[in-house]
């Protein structure tokens, strides 16, 4: 500490290099902040997905609002299957809102879905309210905002596929609450009443659903369970497909691993700093050599002088890191206001762990650039070194 | 003053080599920024080349009106034949209209990297492969039409397991055997066809998913849309099949070059930074050099030029270094995305793009310092150590 006047001195002799150092540092971590904040979101969601949850669709044909969907039955048959606590089904309607580009997705939700989520944020009144009006809406902050929707309004949506008995495809709701959003539901929801659903389909389609979400009562048996579900129905006329709730919601199922890919650009980002950074101090010592001699002549220690070339590296790493993860998380929070949500891309969340990666980096950049020069001047001969030859 | 351009640039590249590892901060931030960008980009790069090239502008799709996808859109066996006797559709040799049903329905398969996922298993009605010259086989045989046998597109093995000749693929009533592979260079590559009344009796599903027809001409197109949007009877969008490929890709490219061009952005700034960095202080290193070229007559104007044509060089070599890698590690690799299958592509636009935009940097990074190297004081400069 006592030496940190010494440092900012030195820093301070090249003000235009020390700052766009910094600045360089600093868009470098922001980057950093971004992708490997995204990966802690993506491992916030695999530790909110439950182990005691499977999600069930029907295993060929898709799951589309237009396909045939599971026998509304299939919740009460595999309701009694030994080790299921309780099931809720869905069906979807799936649309746009005015304009084809509007895209718009409501899940017609039974009694039981409420209390399959227990987690969600979402009020046994709310979900009363739901019960008692056909053409209530629950929504999400994310999608009340862009629709600008607010309780008692109507919203009118056109599915195409769904055709409803009246044979028109137009759909009216009306929304009862704005609530809080789910954590998979990255780009908000929106949700309706199954009946509603059920009752307005053509009478060849009524009592089917599109999605089931079982609750077991042994987190451990789940994946064991979903297999004996599947199997079960292997041969009956609408076959399964189940997953646990983790599996369901791995980033990894499309086919893009995307926590290395955000590992690996932050590592370039790391590598351009690191370069930068590196020059920066070989620079600076080369220039100040004479500097660093006197400093050990008046009785400064090898590893002083070496501390001091460290945390004149280290500082503008670890303050452009500080900055870059803040900026960071800035960025996260604004986008989903600005935008109207990437397609419901999860924000990166800028935890702890991130900051404390980030710093680590940080302090390895710093480490390995003073590295070269630290050993120059630690094989210094100081009288040359003086004499300024 | 384009000699004098040229000398000062001479003398300038000949001095880089002293100030070399001070330069290699441009270099190796460009190469950086240049390689994460192309590495990216060469996934929606190679995913929007297999969509577009699978979109034929001599074809018309003819999809339920408003659907976003194959998998959303309905046509009923009624429809289709309606679809099929409209005007502008090209004839076959024994006269019927060169137009074929099809079904898209996704089929559960396993990732190479142990992950569930869905193939799309398409339906080839009878005229499915003449209104396809693109399709070929390439080993085994073609399915027999009214068995349970299915055929698998060259890539689907790259991503999905047990996709080769012989193997068996689950379906609601039982395993159907893969006969023979084939290649049509495009989104077909990654999926599986099989025929299309006894998939349609496999999945129980009534309903085609989509028309496609092959058009009579390239003009036709415009009659063959007003006789089905104008048809009471139907309720369908047509669209050429190159428009439609373009229709559903935009969704995902755009996230995409968002996401892509987006960190692209941060990158080049952190390396405009660098740029500022390093011609600033080549332009100090340089001070009493350029002072003298300018006591000898030199204009200012040369000067600066030089200086920015130095950053150009050294983000340009960056840049190659960084397309280099992309297009060495990225470029025909087998990539996938959802249930699309495709090679990823570093193609030669890219890399111009690429290139260009390294030169934006270098541009932008270059003329303050050239500025400052312009305009500083010759006496001073020259009195300087």
């Amino acid at each position: 500490m006592k030496y940190l006047p010494l440092v900012w001195a030195a820093i301070m002799r090249k003000p235009a290099r020390a700052i766009l150092t910094l600045l360089s540092v600093m868009v470098a971590f922001t980057l950093f902040g971004l992708t490997i904040g995204l990966n802690a979101t993506f491992v916030k969601f695999s530790e909110m997905a439950r182990a005691d949850r499977i999600w069930t669709q029907q295993r060929f044909g898709g799951g589309g609002p237009s396909g045939g969907g599971m026998p509304r039955a299939l919740v009460e048959q595999i309701g009694r299957i030994p080790g299921v606590s309780q099931v809720a089904g869905m069906g979807f309607v799936g649309g746009y809102h005015g304009d084809p580009k509007n895209r718009v997705f409501i899940w017609m939700v039974d009694d039981k879905l409420g209390k399959v989520f227990n987690e969600w944020e979402i009020t046994p009144q709310q979900w009363d309210k739901v019960r008692a009006n056909r053409r209530g809406l629950l929504i999400s902050k994310i999608q009340a905002g862009r629709w600008h929707l607010k309780p008692g309004d109507n919203f009118t949506m056109t599915a195409p596929g769904l055709k409803k008995a009246d044979g028109t495809n137009s759909w009216t709701f009306q929304v009862l609450e704005v609530t809080n959003e789910i954590s998979f539901a990255t780009d908000g929801f929106m949700m309706g009443n199954y009946d509603f659903y059920d009752k307005s389909r053509p009478l060849a389609d009524q009592s089917r659903m599109v999605q089931m979400f079982i609750q077991t009562s042994n987190p451990d048996q789940s994946a064991a369970l979903a297999q004996r579900i599947d199997a079960t129905y292997a041969s009956s006329a609408t076959p399964l497909q189940s997953t646990t709730e983790k599996a369901a919601l791995d980033v990894s199922n499309n086919g893009l691993d995307f926590i290395t890919v955000d590992r690996e650009i932050a590592l370039a980002g790391m590598f351009m700093v690191l370069f930068l950074t590196a020059n920066g101090i070989a620079q600076a010592v080369r220039e100040r050599f004479a500097e660093f001699a006197t400093l050990k002549t008046i009785g400064f220690s090898d590893w002083g002088v070496i501390g001091l070339v460290f945390a004149e590296a280290a500082l503008p790493c670890i303050l452009g890191a500080i900055l870059g993860v803040g900026l960071a998380g800035l960025i996260a929070a604004m986008v989903p206001r600005v935008g109207q949500g990437i397609g419901g891309f999860p924000m990166p969340t800028v935890t702890g762990g991130v900051v404390l990666w980030a710093m680590l980096c940080a302090a390895i950049v710093a480490l390995i650039s003073s590295a070269l020069p630290a050993l120059r001047l630690k094989r210094m001969d100081i009288a040359t070194a003086l004499s300024g030859r | 003053m384009l000699r004098q351009i040229f000398v000062v640039s001479a003398i300038n590249f000949k001095s880089l080599r002293q100030r070399l590892w001070r330069s290699l901060v441009i270099v190796v931030g460009m190469a950086c920024v240049i390689g994460v960008l192309l590495s990216m980009l060469s996934l929606t790069e190679g995913m929007l080349a297999a969509y577009m090239k699978t979109g034929d502008p001599g074809r018309a799709i003819v999809v339920s009106t408003g659907a976003q996808g194959e998998g959303n859109s309905n046509i009923s066996r009624d429809k289709a034949r309606l679809i099929m006797d409209a005007p502008g559709i090209a004839k076959a040799p024994d006269s019927s209209p060169l137009a074929d049903a099809g079904i898209n329905s996704g089929v559960p398969v396993i990732r190479v990297n142990g992950r569930p996922a869905y193939d799309t298993l398409r339906g080839f009605g009878p005229k499915g492969v003449m209104l396809r010259p693109e399709f070929h086989m390439v080993s085994g045989r073609m399915f027999r039409a009214g068995t349970r046998e299915l055929i698998v597109g060259v890539l689907a093995k790259t991503q999905f397991r047990n996709m080769n000749v012989g193997d068996k693929v689950i379906l609601p009533d039982g395993e159907w055997p893969i006969v023979g592979s084939y290649t049509t260079g495009d989104l077909l590559d990654g999926q599986l066809i099989g025929d299309t009344e006894t998939v349609m009796k496999a999945i129980r599903r009534p309903a085609y998913n989509s028309v496609l027809v092959r058009l009579a001409s390239p003009s036709s197109f415009a009659g063959f849309k007003r006789a089905l949007t104008t048809n009471p009877a139907l309720a369908v969008d047509p669209y050429l099949q190159s428009e439609w490929y373009k229709k559903i890709s935009e969704g995902f490219s755009t996230f995409f070059k968002v996401i892509a061009y987006g960190i692209g952005i941060i990158m080049g700034v952190g390396a405009l930074f660098g740029c500022f960095n390093t011609m600033y202080a080549a332009v100090a290193a340089r001070a009493r050099e350029i002072a003298t070229l300018r006591a000898i007559g030199y204009d200012a104007f040369p000067v600066a030029v030089s200086v920015i044509l130095e950053a150009i060089a050294l983000a340009v070599a960056g840049a190659l270094i960084g397309a280099l890698f992309a297009w060495t590690l990225y470029d025909g690799v087998d990539g996938a995305f959802g249930n699309s299958v495709f090679k990823l592509t570093v193609s030669p636009t890219l890399i111009g793009t690429a290139i260009l935009w390294a030169i934006g940097v270098a541009l932008l990074g270059g003329l303050l310092p050239s500025v400052r190297a312009a305009r500083r004081p010759v006496v001073e400069a020259l009195r300087a150590t």
